[in-house]
């Protein structure tokens, strides 16, 4: 869009707007409101539903081009014949807009009476009733009664079902297409479409199963009338009666804003919270419907002490506490602070895990602290992203000619719904994207350059990248960049490297390496995203891959730079504030260093760090690691507290009942690093209680002299002054200004949809890089050459719709739950002799073996075989360790009179 | 549910799979051609080809009458009931049909041998009341005519059509002597390259390529010719806007989807002359900067798709198409589409969604398609008659041209005669001839009750009106406008209410649904005109038709609402029966809101 400005006059008014913008948004910047139906301003205008018909004129023009001016000297209007649909109108410079007119009144009631007479007024049992645009919209310009014939009403049976999660009311229906734009301009799954025309018109999907998107549930927020409604909301409450409580979602580290539909002490509904720096508007079907957990019948609800007899008995509070207490203690004076072992999921707050890491390292004194029960340990991706990550002030949004994303070993649909959407935003844009996957996955849909490493050459390819651009793109590096400390090494370091034993190693071709090295070295904004496949397929040579993207970054003199920086895409929604809260055994909260160096998670749950007691708070090693359970069974002293008696709460001694996110208030930090602020909406269940109060509790316990936190504000007040990044995070502060970015708040449903209006928009904290010198050091660890055994490599798939604790309980998602399932490409089912339809197969690896369904994925590399986890009982984590193993392993296939 | 035997399509696709999106209606085509009908299986292959997601395959299939996303008779009858043919007597015809076919328009019989289908204008007016069969015309049709031939069908017979000659074109007749536009019509082989030769063909090309590309345009623009496909825009300035555009390429698209009940001269011309047609787009191209072309058949023409797939063939062989053509530096080339049974893929930017692969729906405009048409680049799209117009400028001069007929509206004009006429046929005139001329010309056969002008948008005449010439000026103090050039005339014994039920049941038929107003407003006016038929009227209704018919106009994104209601509201001075109030509920709770 041309940022020159133009003034035209709505109603006589001159408005600014920059040149190009369509009527409806100009004239919303000034504060006339224009209805719309299917104009929506993140999908391209069609013109469709004609209820925005305005008046325009253009200043008319001599033969020389000058301006005709009337007696009076003021410029001639010439208007245009017909109304003009001021969706589709751009404004330009002089043009005048008439929305008061009597003519345009008549068109708008017109245009609402034409849909009001097919309309069923069914409102008294429409789940819109009450943000409904034709609703409000027919009572603010509508006719107060209809002239047309009732019995040509259409009718049809209602509602059908889109897919079991979305419901099609075609009485309702008006024919807008901002359902099937969203699928085919946002979310790149275009499954719905128009059948037939004229009358006979309807929306239809064609997929399996039906209305395949992880994205569905926003057309129902989009839809202007009750057309589409989901099967979550169905006749749950009407929308008036909600109390709508601003959340953060707690499924993956996008960090989407949420609104909380509570009602009577339920979770009614989840609705986006409009965003436009983490979510937009949108939220993924996982958010929307994965609530179910919350309201669980199986949540624990008070404390539970393992008795003699080996079963659980419940207990009061105190009572658990102390005994806690008191094992601790006998744990630390018999064997020392350090047989004491903590693991704080990444589910958790950052106030949980400020006072988890409080209580380890400054009460127990145990540094054994980890949160990276499903991310692996010891890459140093945690300390690259305090160095170059994403530096604030950046908004994936802003990026367009001259960005670039690389993604490598992502799978931001499955893991990141919402980041795929602005990764494609971004690309439409004029962003440009490369992918960088051993594999194929849904935003190669996006790429300019796909890149199809081998797994295990995933630093080779980096390193790679990074020769290429110090080498051969001088003029592209930043002045600064031989200033770091670490620079000349990793100069040297890379010197020694062979460009074409790297890229041979990849398995990715030179040339295919300059030509991304040239892109990043031509780039305004680099972005690396790195995923957790790329980590683990890396293997021993992940840290590698860590420091040269770091390298990268800090040469090309991105890092620090608005709309650059390293994002790593983390497996939870707190990820990112776990590693800032110093969840980590060799880092303080803040990222800074340890004297005293803890265990990590894996010593811990491999028993190389031979603990004697573990506290486990929100994660669940048994299930997600199940080569960890000899140890946890045979630790003398186990802790849980989680929200179900998970696979690992089944082996504790003591059990604490946490409530869920929705029942205390917290703060998260995004993969973005975007800290922002969760209200309590619910009471917890029995006696759960909030992770920070519990471990504060402990402390007490342990006559700590920590201040009495009273609420999670409390805490969080003390995170805005003990660590740095956080400096006045206060909650107060999180709220930030209100930046409705909907112009027209009061009727933002009309233009948006019934995505929630939003002030708390989060805060990003600043990386070392955007320091004026900063001061971080480059790391170099070294490349060793990629693993190579027999044996087809497995990679580890996460599934948005998996077996997880959480999701598991939402049964509305059942049907499209990800199965147990091995993906082969065309090479290995012929070897194995797998037809078009599949087969069964046994697969073997990691000491493992179980018998699968295979499907063939013919664009899969030879080699590789892709493998589900968190699928099935425990069996397919023990596979990969829960997706952080690559093992080499055999297929065999087994025949049908053995299965 | 996939059949067992999924035909083998694999060459049908990949011809077009390297079109991408823009493939799939031509794939859709021929793979219902060869399989009767696009099963599930048969879509997905297509989509999977082109790269076109099932539900957009679906979407579109389903748009297109002609298309059949449910099984039907290896026979599809397809009966024209609309305007003309209605007057031929189709409506006792249908029951003829019914009753030798077995099968009840809409159905298919049990044994899968027959599918009937009431169908609008075929565009075979001057053989009214007629039919098809699969790809085949056939009409005059009485009913003995049609009982014979449809028992035969029933009876597994071969039917009395040959394959591999086309039908005659319909007849023309000249009120200029010789014939400007029809020079060539009957008089020379439409096969022949040669013939079309040795009668002036290509002397307009030859000249053209002497002049610069913009002086071709001048010269356009100096003729004075007017768009014949209905809007009347002068072809000149939509050439130069066109050739102002810095964006590449362009293209030259030539509407030949004439699909406006009682329009036939489009085809016409393409049966007979078809190297006309592709003269004038090649001269077109060469004024804008065009290389390539595309001529949109409407479906229902086999034999002049036939025609100009033959004619681009013997141009391209002989030189006027293709690389360098005449030994210029000038590329161009023309592509060949149909269509499948959409009316309002005759507006210019539906007609370019259908080529792109999409459902033929209306774009907003602006912009216009000279400067964002087919594909998003600038074209020009021209009708055939106008095109055909074009090589007579440049090989005459546009100083003839202009000074041929009326000042206002300079140039042949083509109109179709059919209806309650003797000598139904193509007429060529220039625009001062009155419509009366045309009529008496066409002899009619009984009292003249009304002339419809322009089709089925257009406007119902009464005899004491018919003096007023054919120029827009003369047209519009009887409030009509020529349109595509149709003249339909309605016989004193025409039940007129029954003859604009079938215009509002076409427009209701046709409107795309894209747009409200038209979507909804078809059909409310066709629901009321049928609740007349049932002797309901309520005071109200004219008023009604009335706010409908203005919301369509003011409110609907292309011609086809805008002009839905024409017809119906000139038909109401014939209309006025007397008003009651409908039903028994009198007007205290007369039911609506």
């Amino acid at each position: 869009m041309s940022a020159d400005k133009v003034t035209i006059y709505v109603n006589g008014q001159p408005v600014e707007a920059p040149a190009g913008t369509v009527i409806v948004e100009a004239a919303k910047a000034a504060g006339v409101e224009i209805p719309v139906f299917c104009y929506h301003p993140k999908l391209t205008p069609v013109g469709m539903c004609r209820m925005c018909l305005v008046k325009v004129g253009q200043p008319a023009r001599g033969k020389d081009g000058a301006p005709e001016l009337d007696e009076e000297g003021k410029p001639v209007i010439r208007w245009f014949p017909r109304l003009m649909t001021a969706c589709t109108t751009p404004v330009s410079e002089g043009m005048h807009v008439i929305t008061d007119a009597p003519e345009v009144a008549d068109a708008w009631r017109g245009t609402l009476e034409f849909i009001l007479t097919s309309h069923p007024l069914d409102c008294p049992v429409c789940d819109k009733g009450g943000e409904c645009p034709l609703q409000d919209l027919t009572f603010k310009y509508g006719p107060d009664l209809s002239r047309f014939y009732v019995p040509y009403k259409m009718h049809f049976q209602k509602p059908v079902p889109l897919g079991e999660l979305i419901w099609l009311d075609r009485e309702r229906c008006i024919y807008c297409s901002r359902c099937i734009r969203f699928c085919e301009e946002i979310a790149n799954d275009p499954v719905l479409e128009f059948a037939d025309r004229g009358r006979a018109q309807e929306i239809v999907t064609f997929s399996d199963p039906p209305f395949d998107s992880y994205f569905s549930g926003n057309t129902t927020d989009i839809c202007p009338v009750g057309a589409l409604t989901t099967e979550d909301f169905r006749f749950k409450a009407r929308v008036w009666e909600l109390r709508n409580v601003p959340s953060i979602c707690p499924h993956c580290p996008v960090g989407c804003n949420i609104v909380i539909g509570e009602r009577a002490g339920e979770i009614k509904r989840i609705m986006p919270r409009a965003n436009e720096w983490v979510n937009e508007i949108w939220i993924c079907d996982k958010g929307r419907f994965g609530h179910h957990f919350v309201g669980a019948e199986d949540r624990l609800t008070v404390p539970l002490i393992r008795d003699e007899d080996g079963s659980f008995r419940e207990a009061t509070w105190p009572e658990a506490l102390e005994h806690v207490v008191n094992r601790l203690a006998a744990v630390i004076s018999t064997h020392g602070a350090r047989a004491v072992g903590g693991i704080a999921g990444a589910r958790a707050a950052n106030e949980d895990l400020y006072l988890f890491v409080k209580f380890f390292r400054d009460v127990l004194g145990s540094p054994n602290v980890d949160h990276r029960v499903a991310w692996p340990a010891g890459t140093g991706i945690e300390q690259a992203v305090a160095h170059v990550g994403l530096a604030s002030g950046s908004n994936l949004a802003g990026l367009g000619k001259g960005s670039l994303i690389l993604l490598v070993g992502s799978d931001v649909e499955e893991e990141q719904p919402v980041t795929y959407l602005r990764v494609r935003r971004a690309r439409r844009n004029g962003a440009t994207v490369v992918v960088a996957q051993a594999r194929p996955v849904k935003e190669d849909a996006e790429a300019a350059h796909i890149l199809r490493y081998r797994v295990g050459g995933e630093a080779h390819l980096m390193a790679a990248l990074l020769k290429v651009v110090l080498e051969e793109h001088e003029g592209a590096l930043d002045k600064r960049f031989d200033k770091l400390k670490g620079a000349q090494q990793v100069r040297e370091a890379v010197a020694e490297l062979a460009l074409d034993e790297l890229a041979g190693a990849s398995g990715v071709g030179v040339e295919e390496i300059r030509a991304l090295a040239g892109l990043v070295a031509g780039a305004r904004d680099v972005i690396i995203m790195v995923g957790r496949e790329a980590l683990v397929g890396a293997e021993e040579n992940a840290p590698a891959l860590v420091d040269a993207a770091a390298a990268l970054l800090a040469a090309t003199g991105k890092a620090g730079q608005a709309n650059s920086g390293l994002v790593a895409l983390w497996p939870h929604n707190n990820s990112q504030g776990a590693c800032d809260m110093g969840v980590l055994p060799d880092m303080l909260p803040g990222y800074r260093s340890a004297d005293e160096v803890g265990a990590t998670v894996d010593e811990m749950l491999s028993g190389a760090a031979g603990l004697k007691a573990l506290y486990i708070m929100a994660a669940d090693p048994a299930r997600d690691r199940p080569s960890s359970r000899p140890v946890l069974e045979q630790v003398d002293f186990l802790v849980v507290q989680d929200l179900f008696m998970t696979e690992t709460a089944r082996l504790a001694d003591v059990i604490f009942p946490a409530a869920a996110f929705a029942e205390r208030a917290g703060s998260y930090t995004s993969l973005e690093r975007r800290v922002q602020r969760a209200e309590q909406a619910l009471r917890p269940p029995g006696e759960a209680m909030p992770d920070w109060w519990i471990v504060a509790q402990l402390a007490e316990r342990f006559d700590a002299a920590w201040p009495p936190y009273a609420t999670a504000v409390d805490v969080m007040a003390e995170i805005a002054k003990q660590v740095k990044l956080y400096k006045g995070m206060t909650y107060e502060k999180l709220e930030g200004e209100p930046v409705p970015w909907s112009t027209v708040a009061g009727y933002h449903h009309i233009y948006t949809g019934t995505s929630v209006l939003n002030t708390w928009f989060g805060q990003q904290w600043p990386v070392q890089a955007e320091a004026r010198r900063p001061k971080y050091t480059l790391r170099w660890s070294g490349l060793r050459p990629p693993r190579r055994e027999q044996g087809v490599r497995l990679v580890p798939r996460r599934r948005l719709y998996d077996h997880g604790t959480m999701i598991a309980r939402s049964h509305l998602l059942d049907r499209r739950r990800a199965r147990p399932e091995v993906l082969v490409s065309s090479q290995e089912a012929e070897r194995l002799g797998l037809g078009e339809q599949g087969g069964t197969l046994r697969v073997q690896a990691n000491g493992t073996a179980l018998v699968a369904s295979a499907r063939l994925e013919p664009r899969l590399p030879a080699g590789l075989a892709v493998v589900a986890f968190d699928v099935d009982g425990t069996a397919w984590n023990a596979l990969t360790e829960g997706g952080l193993r690559a093992p080499f392993g055999t297929l065999e296939k087994v025949e049908e009179a053995e299965e | 549910m996939a059949h067992a035997h999924e035909p083998d399509v694999s060459d049908i696709l990949a011809r077009w799979r390297e079109h991408g999106r823009s493939g799939l209606l031509p794939c859709l085509i021929e793979a219902q051609e060869r399989h009767g009908w696009l099963s599930p299986a048969l879509c997905a292959q297509i989509g999977r080809a082109l790269r076109v997601p099932l539900a957009d395959v679906y979407g579109v299939a389903s748009f297109y009458s002609l298309l059949y996303t449910e099984p039907v008779g290896r026979y599809v009858v397809r009966l024209c009931d609309d305007v003309t043919c209605y007057g031929h007597g189709s409506a006792p015809l249908a029951d003829v049909c019914r009753a030798a076919l077995g099968v009840e328009p809409g159905q298919t019989s049990p044994d899968g041998l027959v599918t009937f289908e009431l169908h609008p204008c075929l565009g075979y007016c001057e053989r009214a009341p007629c039919l098809m069969i699969n790809a085949h015309v056939y009409g005059p049709l009485g009913a003995q005519g049609a009982q014979e031939l449809l028992g035969r069908l029933r009876a597994g017979e071969p039917l009395p059509h040959t394959a591999h000659a086309d039908p005659a074109p319909p007849p023309a007749f000249s009120l200029e002597g010789e014939g400007m536009l029809l020079a060539r019509v009957g008089r020379v082989d439409p096969s022949s390259l040669a013939d079309y030769e040795a009668h002036g063909g290509y002397l307009g090309l030859r000249e053209a390529l002497r002049r610069t590309p913009a002086q071709v345009v001048e010269a356009v623009k100096a003729s004075g010719l007017t768009g014949r496909g209905g809007a009347a825009f002068p072809t000149g300035i939509k050439w130069e806007s066109a050739a102002r555009q810095p964006a590449e390429p362009k293209y030259v698209v030539c509407n030949a989807d004439e699909s406006e009940p009682g329009t036939f001269k489009d085809r016409l011309l393409m049966e007979a002359d078809p190297f006309a047609v592709l003269e004038g787009m090649t001269i077109a191209a060469y004024a804008v900067g065009a290389s390539r072309g595309y001529i949109y058949v409407r479906g229902e023409f086999h034999a002049a798709h036939r025609r100009l797939a033959g004619a681009v063939a013997a141009a391209r062989e002989a030189g006027y198409l293709g690389e360098r053509i005449l030994g210029t530096d000038f590329t161009f080339d023309v592509e060949l589409r149909r269509g499948a049974g959409a009316y309002v893929c005759g507006e210019e930017t539906a007609l370019f969604e259908s080529i792109e692969g999409k459902r033929g729906m209306p774009r907003q405009k602006p912009p216009f398609p000279t400067e964002q048409g087919l594909f998003g680049r600038p074209t020009v799209i021209n009708n055939v008659e106008t095109l055909a117009n074009v090589p007579l400028i440049l090989a005459r001069g546009p100083a003839w041209f202009r000074s041929t007929g009326p000042q206002q509206a300079p140039g042949p004009k083509l109109f179709c005669l059919s209806g309650a006429v003797a000598r139904p046929g193509v007429y060529e005139a220039t625009m001062n001839v009155a419509l009366r001329e045309l009529v008496e010309r066409a002899i009619p056969r009984e009292e003249i009750r009304a002339v419809l002008v322009g089709g089925a948008a257009g406007t119902f005449l009464a005899p004491d009106q018919l003096d007023t010439p054919a120029t827009p000026d003369g047209l519009s103090t009887v409030g009509a406008a020529l349109g595509s050039g149709a003249l339909i005339v309605v016989g004193g014994s025409a039940d007129m209410l029954a003859v604009v039920e079938r215009i509002t049941r076409f427009f209701a038929h046709e409107s795309c649904g894209k747009c409200y107003p038209c979507q909804l407003g078809t059909y409310r006016q066709w629901e009321i005109v049928r609740r007349w038929q049932g002797g309901r009227r309520r005071p109200d209704d004219v008023e009604r038709l009335h706010d409908v018919a203005h919301a369509m106009r003011e409110a609907s994104i292309c011609g086809l609402g805008q002009t839905a209601a024409n017809a119906l509201l000139s038909a109401l001075a014939w209309l006025n029966g007397p008003e009651k109030p409908e039903g028994t509920h009198g007007s205290a709770g007369d039911g609506d809101h």
